[in-house]
């Protein structure tokens, strides 16, 4: 696992343009692509507390404004704090002692305590902590459903003007969704529906009014040394908004937030990349595509010295993570030219798919992203009739050497796992060009080829060299949709190598 | 020069080392591989001290300065001195937590009640207040309001358990170690 603390030496092109290492990839399994944290729908699965790993549903968790009820963080360094108990004896009324348990919340990393600012001490341990009204919260309430009502009321009027001839058409009802699904979807709280609602009168707040007169410092301010011990920082007044607090005598345990889980989608197909159980105990997946059990890995073997203009021998190795045979071969990157007509055709072919689409549902992707707003996700059960073409993305691959790709394919056979612990290795009966392929252990290949870095390449400039990997790719979702023989197809991906840097001639 | 001084109750293992002048309280326990260093003058450790694992605690000599017996390095009592800690302290005083991997300089005066958070490196020479609370890679400075609790429990448990595996370094009377 040398790559999760390497840096990232190998780089994949993801079909939205960036570069990213496998392991940020994934690979969608129904259109075939790489796709990245970039480009992909991110969805909130659940909601949990990281420490007492509670699962709250989410209306319950935007109730309690995404915070655990239970848990806390030290306000002095937000690390999680713990509760500690002491025993104190009581002399009862009769003269006799009874020994009891008290409990205090601790930080055991800078060492604060509930006691630091005068939180008493709790007779149970699950019991709930004294918790400091905030002053402004019957302020904030108001403006919060003043606001409420005053957006209905404008998304009604809205309405009005441009969907009244045809207002049970609208996107939402075709797409088999309510106005208050969408809400719902969207994580925005659901408001009281349409026309019953009560809308001549908005809710009155009391606005803020702005005073001339500011208090004047204390004049202490002026005479004493301040003691910085004993004022807050900046990240520690940001840390609890509603009070803010200047001195830490003032600060306040507070509350957990929340961690999520979250699915991720692929964006042209709406089928899950990435989707974790609910259940916030368990680490296990319910889908994982990632990039990297699927295309063949490129690992940097060994890199000769590095020369402007000298050509220089690199290895590389492939390794085959699926269970099927593949092939790989090697193409030039294309040029600047190519690469361009090859987008607009894409492009062209893309629009075509769209209009077909749109004239077979007479609603096109475009009006649903913009009246939904791109991070709204639809369930894929209400959209499967409907596909997104992304347009293509030109990828910016900036290399600075020119590379003499092996000109044969190379066969990778499937990967055993039972195969690493078989010394008596199978030979493969591949037939390998000794001037390619410089050794292969099961599944795996070291390649070698020569790169020659630009002649222009001052010392200390980094090398940079890419290809077009091509791969034989399975594709067994086909035959899990009951379509015929799983399909072989034949996929490719642009890889960018970063080599280190130029040495100088000295 | 090498006066060796361990109250009986002490628990000091031998593969801990001690260098120079050094006295060491009653129920003080001294891990293995633990040094204690008196360069410049000896070194009095009080009652009830954990000294851990891979601790150096030095009282340096500076450049130009020869051994002087009433030059003392003073450490009081309670003080728990953890896993790799550096400390080259003037004066210590009690009921300190000097935490695992950190870094007292020279001219440091430890007062009473200090914790000395994981891997924090203090390195200006000044007088510590009583309780402040050094946390985190920025090293911020809080004054608790309390001293930290004296580890009883700990220290009986090591009084108990460290013989049992190690040797002990026994010394009734001040003699001359070479
Ligand atoms: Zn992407
Ligand atoms: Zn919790
Ligand atoms: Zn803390
Ligand atoms: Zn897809």
């Amino acid at each position: 696992m040398a790559y999760l603390t390497q840096p990232n030496y190998v780089k994949y092109a993801c079909s939205c343009g960036l570069l990213k290492p496998i392991t940020k990839m994934y690979f969608c399994r129904h259109c075939l692509k790489l796709r990245c944290g970039y480009c992909v729908c991110h969805e909130v699965d659940s909601h949990y507390c990281s420490n007492c790993l509670e699962n709250l549903p989410s209306a319950e968790a935007r109730l309690k404004k995404y915070r655990c009820a239970n848990c806390y963080d030290c306000p002095h360094c937000f690390h999680t704090l713990s509760i500690r108990a002491t025993s104190v004896t009581r002399n009862s009324e009769d003269g006799s002692k009874t020994a009891s348990k008290l409990y205090y919340l601790a930080c055991f990393f800078c060492r604060w305590t509930s006691r630091d600012v005068g939180i008493p001490d709790q007779a149970s341990a699950t019991g709930r902590w004294p918790e400091r009204e905030n002053e402004n919260s019957e302020t904030i309430a108001s403006l919060i459903e003043y606001f409420k009502v005053l957006a209905l009321k404008e998304r009604i009027d809205k309405e009005k003007i441009f969907h009244t001839p045809r207002r049970n058409f609208s996107h939402f009802s075709k797409l088999g969704m309510t106005a208050a699904l969408v809400r719902k979807r969207s994580g925005l709280p659901s408001l009281p529906l349409g026309r019953d609602a009560d809308l001549t009168s908005l809710p009155t707040i009391v606005p803020s009014v702005a005073s001339e007169t500011v208090e004047p410092l204390p004049a202490e301010m002026f005479t004493t040394a301040p003691d910085l011990t004993k004022v807050t920082t900046l990240s520690q007044r940001f840390s609890q908004p509603d009070i803010q607090p200047e001195l830490t005598s003032e600060m306040w345990p507070i509350h957990k937030h929340l961690f999520i889980k979250r699915s991720q989608r692929c964006r042209e197909c709406e089928h899950n990349v990435y989707k974790p159980e609910y259940n916030p105990i368990s680490i296990r997946f319910k889908i994982q595509l990632a990039a990297f059990y699927h295309i063949p890995e490129i690992t940097l073997l060994s890199i000769g010295e590095l020369k402007a203009g000298v050509p220089s021998e690199i290895v590389v190795r492939l390794c085959n993570p699926t269970q099927h045979l593949t092939s790989v071969d090697f193409r030039p990157l294309p040029s600047a030219m190519e690469e361009d007509l090859l987008w607009e055709r894409q492009v062209q072919l893309c629009e075509e798919r769209e209009r077909k689409d749109s004239q077979r549902t007479s609603l096109t992707p475009g009006s649903l992203n913009t009246s939904l707003g791109s991070s709204l996700t639809l369930p894929a059960s209400l959209t499967r009739q409907l596909t997104l073409y992304e347009p293509p993305r030109r990828v910016r691959l900036d290399v600075s050497s020119s590379v003499q790709l092996p000109s044969c394919g190379i066969v990778l056979p499937p990967r055993d796992d039972a195969a690493e612990y078989d010394d008596s290795a199978e030979k493969h009966n591949f037939q390998d060009d000794p001037e390619v392929v410089v050794w292969r252990k099961s599944n795996k290949a070291a390649v070698k080829f020569s790169i020659t870095p630009d002649k222009t390449l001052a010392s200390n400039e980094e090398v940079k060299c890419g290809f077009v990997l091509g791969y034989g790719y399975v594709n067994t979702m086909a035959a899990l949709e009951g379509h015929k023989e799983p399909q072989r197809v034949e996929l490719q991906v642009k890889v960018l190598l970063s080599l280190g840097t130029v040495v100088s001639d000295e | 020069m090498n006066k060796l001084k361990i109250a009986s109750s002490a628990v000091v293992c031998v593969e801990s080392k001690l260098k120079g002048t050094v006295s060491v309280g009653s129920m003080t326990v001294i891990h293995p591989k633990a040094s204690v260093i008196a360069e410049a003058g000896p070194i009095i450790i009080g009652e009830n001290n954990i000294i851990e694992e891979q601790v150096v605690i030095m009282h340096r000599l500076k450049d130009g300065e020869e051994w002087d017996e009433s030059r003392v390095l003073k450490i009081g009592s309670n003080n728990v001195f953890e896993v790799g800690c550096v400390v080259n302290a003037s004066a210590i005083g009690d009921h300190n937590v000097i935490e695992a991997k950190s870094y007292v300089g020279e001219g440091i005066e430890i007062t009473n009640g200090c914790i000395i958070g994981a891997g924090c490196q203090l390195t200006v020479p000044e007088k510590l207040q009583d309780n402040s609370v050094f946390s985190g890679s920025s090293c911020s400075l809080s004054i608790a309001p309390d001293r930290p609790p004296a580890q009883t429990l700990q220290l009986e448990f090591l009084s108990k358990v460290l013989p049992n595996y190690h040797h002990l370094k026994k010394v009734k009377k001040p003699e001359q170690v070479n």
